[in-house]
């Protein structure tokens, strides 16, 4: 795919706000999870095909960026409606409804991202569309505008500028643009690279920062098994159920006597297993994706086997990345939460999000995402699920836990939500991390290796070392704080979790400060102000 | 025909306004290593609280004997003819159930003891064996007496604020609220009591906040017939808030009123909370 070549490019663009750089990754696997999902053979036609694309990539959309990439393919399916093949009027239709559907899809929509480089796609492509209406034609003129696009995001999000970078998600959309193009001229896309488009056609030198692909390749886990069963009569509703009881990133649909099954898990037999009580097993494809998926699936097990099978009137399902986190969460969770793995490099899916909704031991769930590029995904789940399902909108890990102190499993779910939203605005998010490229953050130069802290979204300070920025921190933001809460990341050991309690108890004897492992990675403190 | 009142030491009721209504106040049992005293007699909250934070010395308590309760009755019953007995909720004690048993042996004997379980703790109850008295001191009947006992309940509320789980966990009297007892975060637990079970208010990390939310709570009740502010250690902090809650309370400064040994015992030291009975025209 022309993503992957590109993948790590659009990666390291990927600056803003921390350099968590996930966006080429998040894409890229998030256009996979719709090719895993197209029809085998050739004989549907157009509408056919976009309305299984158009599922797949919702229910396979990972970060951000997924997310706005699947409101590309749901209106590739709603502009072909019937039709049987795709035009350029289509295409123009598919990226209007795109950009509409971002624009409505995203709590607060930012211009110079990849929501800028749709609505000026769209605009392209309809003038290209009403003057000629192949496709060809349409999609040569929108991947040269796309690229253009792209080039002008600085001008428009100043960030950017600062960080010199071009937005990442956009430049993904026009890198698939350009190889959706050169497929259909029968070209081969797959290795191509596509130079950034910088501004005043400057060259993009970003380093490639090689642990943190690692670590997002790492995102897959256990056994991916898809297989098919033929039978007549089956029962599709059930079936899901099973499935997402049994594995995660369960999707599965049918027509005609089909069912396909995805699903993501340790033990691949058990699927195929619950498969056969259903009828005959076709196109079985089992792949391992990697060592440290099969500790997620144990893990999760554990959580879920160890509730109660009666159902709670209120469940919580919260994203967090850290041992000590998590947990934390489920402690707090008064017996009825669980915790989804994810956080900055790892955004959970929407079916990631779905799934553990699913599996959550209540008809009435509250989700938290506890992060900002996972609150549009989540946003999608309550209309995938038959379960009450409610969105917290927690920007952080920090005011995620604040919520859920709120939480009471001996009230309703509204009168949950209620007391879990009004503390949102209540809680100061610090974080303590050390640079992991030269970057340029806030109008501050960050040396690559040189400990930084902000504090909602600004520098509060730059240092050699974390400790030192931490206590600046509580400096500048702690003085009319009630209490403040700090996780330590990974990168502390258990001993300094103690000496820094003891050393912030020295100096800041008269402010109330609870130090907790959090065991989070890229942070090495998470600081909470309330 | 005159009616005794009578109510349990979980009541908290002050000296002075119990012996102001003429309400008789059956001691439960506090024990401490091998021995015993009968709350509010033999031990003072005052040295209860000295006593709690040795880990070395965990108290329990007990219900009143059946004995203790006839003993009670009996002598009310040579200067009245009837008795009404408001208890401490049957969910937590055995003390409505020891009244219970009296009653019929009391019955028997041809004197009428009716007995209420309010479901309610500390000054809620002891709010409650107010109204009551108020009413019978207006003559009210018997019959009127348990219908008040019923009705003042169910405006009552007690809530409680706790400096730590410790207490409340090793006592285990933790109801609903057990699902806090896991967090690895400090926090307080604001506790209240519904059907007569402990059940969680909300989890507040820092105590100004937590005071905040007593008050609240206490101006979203009002109109209120009865307030009292309650306090286990701390009666500074007590005496604050019942000023700042002044215009709450039905006549000036509302009471403040230490929690008693029983009562204290699952709080702990350093908690904080209030007793109130709603207006009978807002519920």
């Amino acid at each position: 795919m022309a993503l992957d070549a590109n993948r790590e490019t659009i990666n390291a663009l990927n600056v803003f706000p921390v350099p968590d750089g996930d966006t080429g990754t998040n894409m890229l696997l998030s256009l996979r999870s719709v090719i895993e999902q197209l029809p085998d053979g050739t004989s549907e036609s157009a509408n056919e095909v976009a309305k299984i694309v158009a599922r797949s990539a919702l229910l396979g959309a990972r970060g951000n960026s997924g997310l706005i990439l699947a409101q590309y393919f749901k209106g590739l399916s709603e502009a072909i409606g019937e039709d049987t093949e795709l035009t350029g009027e289509h295409f123009a239709k598919s990226i209007r409804h795109a950009s509409d559907s971002a624009y409505k899809a995203l709590p607060n929509p930012v211009e110079g991202t990849m929501l800028t480089v749709y609505r000026e796609c769209a605009e392209i492509s309809e003038t290209a569309a009403a003057q000629n209406p192949d496709l060809e034609s349409v999609m040569s003129i929108v991947a040269v505008e796309a690229l253009k696009s792209v080039q002008r995001t600085p001008q428009l999000l100043p960030i950017l500028a600062e960080a010199e970078v071009v937005d990442s998600g956009g430049f993904g959309f026009a890198v698939m643009i350009d190889g959706a193009l050169r497929s259909l001229k029968g070209e081969d896309p797959i290795g191509r690279k596509i130079p950034v488009p910088m501004p005043n056609d400057s060259k993009f030198t970003g380093a490639i920062k090689t642990d943190f692909v690692n670590a997002s390749e790492e995102i897959e886990w256990g056994y991916c098994t898809v297989f098919a069963i033929e039978s007549e009569n089956i029962d599709i509703n059930k079936l899901r159920d099973q499935i997402a009881k049994i594995g995660r990133s369960a999707v599965v649909d049918g027509a005609d006597g089909i069912a396909k099954v995805h699903v993501h898990m340790e033990d691949p037999g058990l699927a195929l297993t619950m498969g056969l009580d259903y009828g005959q097993l076709s196109n079985i494809e089992i792949a391992n994706m990697d060592t440290q998926a099969s500790d997620w699936a144990a893990d999760r097990r554990e959580d879920t086997s160890s509730e109660d099978t009666n159902l709670l009137p209120v469940a919580v399902v919260a994203v967090a990345v850290g041992a000590g986190l998590k947990d934390l969460i489920i402690s707090t969770g008064m017996g009825a939460t669980s915790v989804l793995e994810g956080g900055d490099t790892m955004n959970p899916s929407v079916s990631d999000l779905l799934a553990a909704v699913e599996a959550a031991p209540s008809e009435n769930v509250i989700l938290l995402p506890n992060n900002k590029n996972i609150i549009p995904a989540a946003l999608e789940v309550p209309t995938l699920t038959n379960k009450d399902v409610r969105v917290i909108q927690t920007l952080s890990i920090q005011t995620g836990v604040a919520a859920l102190l709120e939480f009471n499993n001996t009230h309703d779910i509204n009168e949950n939500q209620k007391a879990m939203n009004s503390v949102l605005s209540e809680i100061g998010d610090g974080r303590v991390c050390i640079a992991t490229r030269d970057a340029n953050v806030y109008g501050n130069k960050i040396k690559k290796g040189m400990a930084f802290a902000t504090f909602n979204e600004e520098i509060i300070a730059v240092g050699s070392e974390p400790f030192s920025v931490l206590t600046e921190l509580i400096e500048a933001k702690g003085e009319d704080a009630e209490i403040i809460t700090i996780y330590t990341g990974d990168s502390i050991e258990k001993d300094g979790i103690e000496s820094t309690d003891k050393l912030l108890r020295n100096k800041f004897g008269d402010l109330e400060i609870e130090v907790i492992y959090g065991g989070q990675p890229h942070y090495d403190f998470l600081v909470a102000v309330e | 025909m005159s009616i005794a009142v009578v109510t349990d030491s979980t009541s908290d009721l002050p000296v002075n306004i119990a012996s102001h209504h003429n309400i008789s106040v059956v001691p439960l049992n506090v024990h401490i290593q091998d021995d015993t005293f009968r709350d509010g007699i033999d031990i003072s909250a005052a040295e209860m609280y000295r006593k709690l934070p040795d880990q070395k010395v965990i108290p329990t308590t007990s219900a009143p004997s059946v004995g203790t309760f006839l003993e009670f009755y009996e002598r009310l019953a040579e200067t009245h003819d009837e008795i009404i007995s408001i208890h401490l909720s049957s969910k937590l004690s055995l003390t409505h159930g020891s009244a219970v048993n009296a009653a019929k042996e009391m019955q028997s004997k041809g004197t009428l003891v009716k007995v209420v379980d309010t479901a309610q703790a500390s000054m809620a109850l002891g709010w409650t064996a107010v109204e009551v008295a108020e009413l019978v001191a207006k003559g009210g009947t018997i019959d009127e007496a348990v219908i008040r006992a019923e009705n003042a309940a169910g405006r009552a509320s007690f809530v409680g604020m706790v400096d730590t789980l410790e207490y409340l966990v090793r006592g285990g009297r933790i109801g609903k609220a057990k699902g806090f007892v896991g967090s690895l975060l400090k926090f307080r637990p604001i506790l209240t009591l519904i059907e007569g079970e402990v059940h969680p208010v909300s989890r507040v990390r820092n105590r100004g906040k937590g005071i905040a939310e007593l008050k609240t709570m206490i101006g979203d009740a009002a109109p209120l017939s009865k307030l009292a502010v309650l306090y286990t250690t701390e009666e500074d902090l007590a005496r604050e808030i019942a000023i700042s809650v002044t215009d709450y309370a039905p006549d000036g400064e509302p009471i403040v009123a230490q929690l008693g040994p029983v009562v204290g015992n699952y709080l702990g030291p350093g908690a904080l909370g209030f007793g109130l009975i709603r207006s009978a025209s807002s519920a």
